[in-house]
């Protein structure tokens, strides 16, 4: 992939820190907020496009700006969230980084299914051994972490790649796989 | 949805809207602490007389300062009556099945909601007082022992600066983008989940190619400009804290410390 400036790259996670406090925004005025799980799709953006660091900082801040504005989440919900969403970004972007298939749909998905995860998992273990210990189980986290949060996965999972993929298209980030002098990209 | 925005500055000339930011951040965060260490009724009564009399001198509409509270009245109604409906205790005033209602229970209700109710007009108090970048360079100047470590604290605070400044921004494109789209037929608001599922994809892509770009004019701009960030950055000479940050630092220190060794 060709490289961004550390400007732009900066810019840019700002943008998606912007969009975790518009998105959600946007999704609860027609009551999909909390189904749809609109402020992770930011911090996914922003891990795979600008890099892990960006990413941890679009996982911390995205939700704790949002918070201190606007309540939502509410502060009690807030650390594990910027757990699970810290997670989202560090491990999308590494993932990014390393995973190099030469296809981009492929390293796009090898990244997000991972980072989603890893966010889960480690948001759980967060909650059931610093946030809540001693009162959150396993039927707690695969409630609230699968069963509950499927509609807001598979949109992560539908329209991430696909977002990625728009951004390249538009020039608005480096494509990852420039054409070769034939004029064939794998998709 | 701009209808919405809670937390926005209002200006004002009050003494919590001259009060040094970082004093302000700091005092918040040792007030939290304050507002999670009380324990007893004579703490809360002094807890809440504290906050109340900031709330007082920010000169700020009650209806305004109070807000996300009342916007959030039927989530703490949730929150209150599972504690007295399921909290558990070994003396219930009455009990069917999983069901145990105690005065215990009524309590632990109580207290939650007390808690998270102070907490948000401290947080309302705090934004609704203080200009965003004046909170962003306060919370970069607390940041700024990080630097040990390692941490870009003038990269984190610029970030943060430009998100807070593209906020208002991003709300109205969303908002347009969302009308635009309506009017196209979409359905957001009615449907079963996969119709309104299916109506995202033109809701978000246009929402994030339009971030993106304006993004990106913006870092062209600054590289133009000739910004290269890190420690090539300069800034004003900062102000020392003035007097009266300190004495309402000392208050908020005075009100922790009493609630730890006295209530």
């Amino acid at each position: 992939m060709e490289k961004m400036s550390a400007v732009k790259r900066a810019i840019l996670c700002a943008a998606c820190i912007a969009l975790c406090y518009a998105l959600p925004m946007a999704f609860h005025a027609f009551g999909a907020g909390s189904v749809f799980l609109p402020m992770h799709i930011p911090v996914f953006i922003c891990g795979l496009t600008c890099g892990w660091p960006y990413g941890l900082l679009c996982g911390i801040a995205g939700p704790a700006i949002s918070s201190a504005l606007t309540n939502m989440p509410p502060v009690a919900m807030l650390p594990t969230m910027v757990v699970e969403l810290a997670v989202y970004g560090v491990v999308s972007g590494i993932l990014m980084q390393i995973v190099r298939t030469k296809r981009l749909y492929v390293d796009l998905y090898i990244s997000l299914v991972v980072a989603i995860l890893a966010g889960r998992v480690l948001a759980g273990m967060a909650r059931a051994l610093i946030f809540a210990a001693g009162s959150y189980s396993m039927a707690a986290w695969v409630s609230g972490y699968l069963v509950t949060s499927w509609p807001g996965t598979l949109i992560q999972l539908l329209f991430i790649p696909s977002l990625v993929y728009a951004l390249m298209q538009a020039r608005l980030i480096p494509q990852r796989y420039p054409k070769t002098k034939t004029g064939d990209r794998k998709v | 949805m701009n209808s919405q925005l809670t937390g926005q500055y209002i200006p004002g000339t009050s003494i919590m809207h001259r009060m040094d930011a970082r004093a302000k951040f700091s005092g918040f965060l040792l007030l939290i602490a304050a507002v999670i260490l009380t324990g007893t009724i004579k703490g809360y009564l002094l807890t809440i007389s504290f906050i109340l009399i900031i709330a007082a001198l920010s000169k700020l509409p009650p209806e305004i300062a109070t807000g996300s509270v009342r916007r959030m009245l039927p989530f703490f109604f949730v929150v209150f009556l599972l504690n007295v409906l399921f909290f558990e205790s070994e003396t219930p005033l009455w009990q069917w099945g999983i069901v145990t209602i105690s005065i215990d229970g009524i309590a632990q209700g109580a207290n939650i909601l007390l808690r998270i109710v102070l907490i948000l007009i401290l947080s309302n108090v705090l934004t609704l007082t203080t200009p965003p970048m004046a909170l962003m360079a306060a919370i970069e100047s607390l940041m700024s022992p990080l630097r040990f470590i390692g941490v870009p604290v003038g990269d984190v605070s610029m970030i943060l600066s430009v998100a807070v400044q593209f906020i208002p921004t991003l709300l109205r494109e969303t908002d347009d983008i969302r009308t635009a789209q309506t009017a196209r037929g979409a359905q957001f608001e009615s449907g079963k989940l996969l119709d309104r599922a299916k109506a995202l994809p033109p809701l978000l892509t246009p929402i994030f190619l339009s971030a993106f770009k304006r993004a990106d004019e913006l870092a062209v701009a600054m590289e133009a400009r000739g910004y290269r960030g890190g420690k090539h950055r300069t800034k004003k000479a900062s102000q020392p804290m003035p007097v009266s940050g300190w004495l309402a630092l000392l208050l908020c220190a005075a009100l922790c410390a009493l609630q730890i060794f006295l209530f």
